[in-house]
């Protein structure tokens, strides 16, 4: 099944590309600590993400200098790390949305063929 | 489980992290540590049950796989950012664990270095001993001859210097450009052949997985 097999290695690539932008654009709003952006990549997306993925990646949107994080005393008897955009950050993350959202735009107008035969297998 | 048999998981799962983090630097390593640390504990808390902190734990990775993401990441960056042969060398050791083309690299890297590194200490010890240090031509009765390269306190070796002073200028040029120019063959080879999909990928197909949507 080597079409399979390269199909999910497709995916796989592909889901690991977007999870830097998803990152990004949950911070758009404020700062998050790691679970939270977790939470929030889970409730407003269909995507589950792997937790051990989201906390390296983290640390290197910080050593790029796309987000910045500081240690918040909290209730829960131990500190948590937030995380923020940076200017670099936010800017990073818009020019990213940018080219999504005309990627995705001329995806969709490429698939219409093949939205029939997706529609019959999922009615 | 009891909860100090909990509290032991934890700890050992921790601990192994730390350990495994060991090439990076303290406070880095310790941020990570404390970080994940506090992602357990929230995602435990309100009675945890032995099988919820296996289920955060597993979610993780073991802390071999936690740490090559974030080791593969810090050091492919510092590599490419370094001007430290050191920490350059440190890193193309790391390649050569992950591939061929690493072992290559390292392999020639330290070659550069070894050779170049040792023309600059002939050179140093031309202008400490002068008259011992140098390469001699040495001919033979049968007029075969050989060169001798030499460096010691003690008296010349027999036969005729050739050279001479200019053992020391030669010996500083080539030995610095070798060493220079193995440093940016490391650092290029990094950037150009080091990718991610050369790298081990320990979240395999479970990294993200889409879950409902029609």
């Amino acid at each position: 099944m080597v079409v399979a097999d390269s199909a999910e290695k497709w995916e796989i690539q592909l889901r690991k590309g977007s999870l830097e932008l998803a990152i990004l654009a949950s911070l758009w709003d404020g700062t998050l600590y790691g679970l939270e952006i977790l939470r929030h990549l889970e409730s407003s997306s269909d995507l589950v993400v792997v937790e051990g993925t989201v906390y390296p990646l983290l640390n290197r949107l910080r050593t790029l200098g796309l987000v910045a994080s500081e240690w918040v005393e909290s209730d829960s008897g131990h500190p948590r790390k937030y995380y923020r955009l940076t200017p670099a950050g936010r800017q990073r993350a818009l020019e990213m949305a940018r080219v999504w959202a005309q990627f995705s735009a001329s995806m969709a107008s490429l698939l219409a063929p093949l939205k029939k035969e997706l529609r019959k297998e999922n009615p | 489980m009891t909860d100090p048999e909990i509290q032991k998981t934890i700890d050992s799962y921790l601990a192994a992290l730390r350990k495994q983090l060991r090439e990076l630097m303290e406070e880095d390593a310790r941020d990570i540590v404390e970080e994940i640390r506090g992602h357990i504990l929230d995602k435990t808390s309100g009675g945890s049950s032995p099988e919820q902190v296996s289920a955060t734990l597993a979610a993780l990775g073991t802390p071999e796989e936690l740490a090559a993401r974030y080791r593969t990441e810090e050091l492919l960056r510092r590599a490419q950012l370094t001007r430290s042969p050191l920490v350059s060398l440190r890193s193309l050791l790391h390649w050569a664990t992950l591939s061929f083309t690493g072992i290559v690299v390292f392999v020639v890297s330290v070659f550069g270095y070894a050779v170049g590194g040792a023309l600059v200490i002939f050179a140093a010890l031309k202008a400490a001993f002068p008259r011992a240090t140098g390469l001699w031509k040495n001919v033979q009765p049968d007029r075969s001859w050989g060169l001798s390269l030499s460096f010691s306190n003690g008296t010349p070796p027999p036969g005729q210097e050739i050279l001479g002073w200019w053992v020391l200028p030669i010996g500083l040029l080539l030995g610095t450009a070798l060493l220079l120019l193995t440093f940016r063959f490391g650092t290029w080879m990094i950037r150009k052949f080091w990718r991610p999909r050369a790298l081990p990928q320990p979240d395999g197909p479970t990294n993200l997985t889409c879950v409902g949507g029609a």
